[in-house]
């Protein structure tokens, strides 16, 4: 047979490439069930982490069951709010935001073609007094995603977890791989009144005279990953920014109840060390 | 076992291994021998994706129209490809390993091993040898990955397989080898010792 023929090499190169892409479909949707499992059980691991339920890695040692008993086990609340801090729905269950959630809001966010309704950004109240809400941008290759952990009522971060889907190895990756870059979040206070809620900073956020991080917006970015410490930063201010009436709402009333010498849900567990003279101001 | 069929699975995996004497495959095995398991499961792919695709294109290779070759290989290897991804990512125990090597694994598509392979033996040769082959070169391409990644998780780290090893005698990491730099100066180190041993290779 002449194999060299142009009907016959066009029609073999549709033949193999339709056959490969019903196959590779059906493949993928056989497996999507696992996948997603799989990919939940991550977030859940994610956002414990950030929540200070341990390090990744311990929360990596559990199963996937075991994250997510852990994570039924240590929810307080769950809930959706709108861009005005209004609670939209409450989240049932183990119901958790995948990434390709968080991108569809990220577009809901900033506006533009894709977006495809009113933004609905999830609110995550843990046991242990931290509300985690999650970020979503774009690093220098591909997305990066993480979350934020806040002492409640309060805009005092308490830790925080990021992932990517192709940062640099070594450089950019450092968002995820490096704890140490993470554990600047802790103790630093965002600015929700401002366009820059946190900035990430080269040459070094301000320290004090003991060589400790001022408590500010200021994070040191990361050595020879300037693209992702960027997208990282646009990441952060977008998502914070749409959460900012949420969060100011939330310390004013927390302010409030401690003013008038209630304790309050949601807030700050010592509420009594609110301060004496804003109470007064009022 | 004939001679020649030894030859093909035997020649791979030392005297004309892929990485040390052929050269190729150099940037994964930089990338993926932080940890032994990360390299395990990349030998392991790289092996299943070379077998399989040399063993279609071999059963294909009378049928295929030579002007358009090189496309319909890409095709079956990016299957290939794809569906070791697929599996990685739905297995809880695996899902991990599968994140951690994150673009690699797609990547296998552009290793020169596999598609040197089909295209120097596998259009060539019956089904058998052809996977026989295929399978071989993935493993002399897993055998220097997992000796590369033994030191370096060992040294890097001082745990194998996520156990302790050298740390438990108060060994400290070293930074160094766990950048990529080291696994080529590691690589470099296990071509002069096959040299060394292996004379007619070396240059006059």
């Amino acid at each position: 047979m002449n194999t060299n023929n142009n009907v016959y090499t066009v029609i073999y190169t549709t033949v193999i490439v339709v056959l490969v892409a019903a196959l590779l479909a059906f493949v993928s949707q056989s497996l999507k069930a696992k996948q997603d499992a799989n990919e939940k059980a991550e977030t859940i691991s994610q956002m414990l982490t950030s929540a200070q339920y341990g390090t990744k890695a311990e929360l990596d040692k559990l199963g996937n069951a075991a994250k997510l008993d852990k994570y039924a086990q240590e929810i307080d609340k769950a809930f959706v709010i709108n861009l005005d801090g209004q609670v939209v729905r409450e989240l049932e269950g183990i119901d958790v935001y995948s990434p390709k959630q968080l991108k569809r809001e990220n577009y809901n966010i900033k506006g533009g073609p894709n977006k495809t309704g009113e933004p609905e950004l999830p609110v995550f109240i843990f046991k242990n007094g931290r509300t985690v809400v999650p970020i979503y941008g774009a690093g220098l290759w591909g997305p990066i995603w993480g979350y934020i952990s806040f002492e409640n009522g309060t805009a005092t971060m308490t830790g925080a977890y990021f992932d990517h889907e192709s940062e640099t190895a070594g450089l950019g990756a450092k968002i995820k791989d490096d704890p140490s870059f993470q554990k600047e979040f802790v103790g630093e206070v965002a600015d929700f009144g401002q366009a820059n809620v946190i900035e990430i900073v080269k040459g070094g956020a301000p320290k004090d005279a003991e060589g400790k991080s001022v408590a500010d917006n200021k994070i040191d970015a990361i050595t020879g990953a300037t693209m992702t410490s960027q997208g990282l930063d646009a990441a952060i201010d977008t998502w914070l920014a749409a959460y900012a009436k949420y969060f100011l709402a939330q310390e004013k009333s927390c302010q409030k109840s401690c003013c008038e010498g209630k304790e309050a849900h949601d807030c700050k567990e010592e509420a009594h060390d609110c301060e004496q003279h804003k109470c007064e101001e009022e | 076992m004939d001679a020649k069929l030894k030859e093909t699975i035997l020649n791979p995996i030392f005297k004309g291994n892929p990485i040390t004497v052929l050269v190729l495959g150099i940037c994964s095995s930089l990338a993926v021998t932080v940890t032994l398991k990360g390299a395990l499961v990349m030998a392991l792919s790289v092996i299943v994706v070379c077998g399989i695709s040399s063993l279609i294109l071999s059963l294909l290779r009378n049928t295929i129209p030579g002007r358009v070759r090189i496309i319909v290989q890409l095709v079956v290897v990016a299957m290939m490809v794809i569906l070791v991804d697929q599996v990685l990512k739905s297995f809880e125990a695996t899902y991990a390993i599968d994140k951690q090597l994150s673009v690699y694994i797609g990547l296998i598509i552009t290793n020169c091993i596999v598609m040197g392979r089909i295209e120097a033996f596998a259009l060539g040769n019956k089904p058998w040898p052809s996977f026989l082959d295929g399978v071989a070169n993935g493993a002399g391409y897993g055998l220097i990955l997992i000796i590369v990644a033994f030191f370096r998780e060992l040294l890097g780290s001082g745990t194998l397989f996520g156990i302790d090893i050298l740390n438990r005698f108060g060994y400290v990491p070293n930074n160094l080898v766990i950048l990529p730099p080291f696994a080529l100066i590691l690589l470099g180190c296990i071509v002069w010792v096959q040299r060394s041993i292996q004379k007619d290779l070396q240059e006059k």
